[in-house]
């Protein structure tokens, strides 16, 4: 009875993710018509709530973390961006942001679902996150993620903004979404939470394998996501400084975002083609 | 019962002839009160803009007699002959009239299309009539749904999206890189025409500061003074140009005074905040490479036309998805206005009906004399109640039949049916 329920509440988040993608592309391509928008914002609170109690329901049904398979990663992954875009979609001038967010968000989250129908059925493979210390740790991480997710998302809009007011192109998607300088705090604020939330979260990863060579092999600190994720917080702490400092901003500093969650791409499927499942891994697909 | 339309714009009329033909605001009750006396049954609106005048009629007379009514008020009220403008004439009736209206009302029929001054015409013109007791049901009717098929036709469609004038394209852009310019500071270099109305749309979307820039700084302060703002002669440009979110610029110097060298120097100085570079004068005052330039956007007069040219075309491109909405919200006027050619009946149906009840129900009444006054309210309800469930059917059915049949065979049917042959008109 609870695999069904958990189903069911899981499956209605992602139908509800795709759906406010589907709403938000509308409003993209359609006329300006900003109840197709509000639509969009609701549908992916309500989806997060469902993504929320699914990782509740396997955490209380069969004590799975939601960090221990590919489907519960992704899920609390898909979760957290979801939330995110809410919360900085909050204002009716950033809605537009959504149609951004939301169509990539609806692929993983169809990804997300994908993998669920197998993993959700079997036994959670046995791994050290009954530490709470590494559950904290990952969630973090995860939020992070989430973070810079969104953060690159912003940074294509402002990309796609300035390119089009550069070459005199402000018709169409250009007249729907927010202002340069509304992008451009929107970015920092993103950065300004991620960039310091991961680099705690690296230290405390760090200090962790340091402090308890067992389980983790001598070895650790070659695991690919640990080298990319130092590139990654390279690139966002440059990017934190840099625009904090008044080095870098507008384009430069939205490409170099960018690049940052290229990284953190890059990062998941080198995990994946190494097939690496070891506790550095973000789950076991 | 018909509504016409009389009228000549700007596409069929030369505007010689057409401020000959039109009606200043302060005259307009006096002309509404002539035309209404013509057709008291009836009502008119009279819609005179600097683009259009056109009047609106609703009278018991064909369509025909309404046309050659209007254009006899038009050449009596101005004196003009009707030979003159008659050729110019655009005339239309019923269907056509209320499609029309709908149109002009949506800024379909504009000269800029998809300008949203027209809708305030239509609406002040509306009032004016109805403010002298000149309009009727019918037309009110119309005019009120034109409102609404405007406000439909502006939040399903993109036709009035992007500003089409060059000044008003500047603003716009600047809104669409700062957001707010409340906290925002404009610098305005020379003292030419066009950035000077630039100046006032910022002004008028709340622009933070004016700094003024002139060669001659007697000329700044003028202008500072006027716009409450900061003057400072061209030599200290450089200087204070790291202050300028906005920039326009409009002297009329040889050879170009800003390059990108002074940008990015500027930029350095301001934490790389973009800047919005407005280039009109010809020729021009910044060198177009700045534009190359990270965070900064020059738009010279020429860009600026582009990006108004591209909005005209952009709403060009929505017109048929307004027709679209238009023509069903004709289809649902004509329904609704064919409908009531059946409330006169419905009403003495309804009214036949009532004094049946009424007759029974006294003499039910006198036969029961014990009931309390509470009781006799009650079943006097009831049956109430009864009589309009009945009717509630066949009401509605009237109405449907009308739209879809021939209205006089229907209602002839009804009256026949309720003996209403008498009473009913």
């Amino acid at each position: 009875m609870t695999i069904i329920i958990t189903y069911t509440i899981f499956f209605l988040g992602i139908v509800m993710l795709v759906a406010a993608a589907g709403a938000a592309l509308g409003y993209l391509w359609g006329p300006n018509n900003d109840r197709l928008l509000r639509l969009a914002a609701r549908a992916t609170f309500a989806g997060a709530v469902c993504l929320f109690i699914t990782s509740w329901l396997r955490l209380l049904a069969w004590h799975v973390v939601p960090v221990m398979s590919g489907a519960d990663s992704l899920n609390l992954f898909v979760m957290l961006v979801a939330i995110t875009a809410f919360a900085v979609c909050a204002k009716p001038r950033r809605q537009a942001l959504l149609s951004f967010y939301l169509p990539p968000l609806a692929l993983i989250a169809l990804l997300c679902a994908m993998l669920a129908v197998q993993e959700f059925r079997q036994p959670p493979a046995e791994k050290e996150f009954s530490r709470l210390f590494l559950v904290i740790h990952v969630s973090m991480a995860f939020l992070a993620y989430a973070l810079f997710f969104v953060a690159s998302m912003t940074s294509a809009a402002y990309a796609f903004q300035a390119r089009r007011l550069k070459n005199r192109q402000t018709t169409g998607l250009f007249q729907k979404l927010p202002s340069l300088e509304n992008l451009d705090h929107t970015l920092f604020r993103l950065i300004k939470i991620g960039y310091p939330l991961f680099a705690i979260t690296l230290v405390l990863g760090l200090l962790y394998a340091w402090k308890t060579p067992d389980p983790l092999s001598s070895t650790w600190w070659l695991s690919p996501k640990i080298l990319l994720s130092l590139v990654m917080v390279l690139l966002y702490g440059g990017s934190y400084h840099a625009r904090a400092l008044g080095l870098l901003r507008g384009p430069k500093l939205a490409y170099l975002v960018f690049g940052g969650f290229t990284v953190l791409l890059v990062t998941y499927l080198v995990m994946v083609v190494l097939q690496v499942t070891n506790y550095n891994f973000y789950g076991t697909a | 019962m018909s509504v016409a339309v009389t009228g000549v714009s700007h596409k069929t009329c030369p505007v010689e002839l057409r401020e000959r033909l039109a009606f200043p605001a302060d005259k307009l009750p006096e002309a509404l009160g002539r035309l209404h006396r013509l057709f008291p049954e009836g009502g008119c609106v009279i819609l005179s803009t600097c683009n259009r005048v056109e009047i609106y009629l609703r009278s018991g007379q064909t369509a025909e007699a309404m046309h050659e009514a209007i254009r006899q008020f038009l050449a009596d009220y101005h004196q003009v002959p009707q030979e003159e403008f008659t050729p110019h004439l655009y005339e239309f009736a019923n269907r056509e009239a209320v499609a029309h209206l709908f149109k002009v009302s949506c800024s379909l029929d504009s000269m800029v299309v998809g300008e949203g001054e027209i809708l305030g015409q239509v609406h002040d013109a509306y009032f004016t009539a109805h403010a002298e007791s000149a309009t009727d049901k019918v037309l009110s009717a119309l005019f009120q749904r034109a409102f609404k098929v405007a406000k439909e036709v502006r939040t399903k469609s993109n036709i009035g999206a992007g500003k089409v004038s060059v000044a008003s394209v500047a603003v716009d852009l600047a809104v669409s890189i700062f957001t707010e310019l409340a906290g925002k500071t404009a610098m305005i270099i020379g003292s030419g025409e066009t950035g000077e109305t630039a100046l006032r749309h910022l002004v008028a979307r709340g622009i933070g500061k004016i700094i003024i820039v002139n060669r001659t700084l007697e000329k700044a302060q003028e202008l500072a003074a006027e716009f409450h703002g900061e003057a400072l002669p061209l030599s200290q440009l450089q200087e204070h140009l790291h202050r300028a979110d906005i920039l326009i610029s409009s002297t009329s110097a040889p050879t170009a005074i800003l390059k990108a060298a002074d940008f990015q120097n500027a930029l350095k100085r301001r934490d790389r905040a973009p800047v919005f570079a407005i280039d009109i004068a010809v020729p021009r005052d910044i060198e177009p490479d700045v534009n190359s330039v990270d965070n900064v956007y020059l738009y010279d007069i020429d860009a600026l036309q582009q990006v108004a040219d591209q909005n005209l075309e952009a709403r060009r491109a929505e017109i048929a998805r307004c027709l679209k909405i238009v023509d069903a919200q004709v289809d649902r006027f004509v329904e609704w206005r064919q409908s009531l050619y059946a409330e006169p009946t419905i009403v003495s149906m309804a009214q036949e009906l009532h004094l049946i009840r009424e007759r029974e129900l006294k003499k039910t009444l006198d036969s029961l004399p014990d009931l309390t006054q509470k009781q006799r309210d009650e079943v006097e309800y009831l049956t109430k109640r009864i009589v309009n469930n009945i009717l509630q059917r066949p009401m509605s059915q009237i109405k449907q039949e009308v739209i879809r049949e021939d209205p006089h065979r229907v209602l002839h049917l009804v009256k026949r049916l309720f003996g209403l042959e008498e009473s009913a008109g």
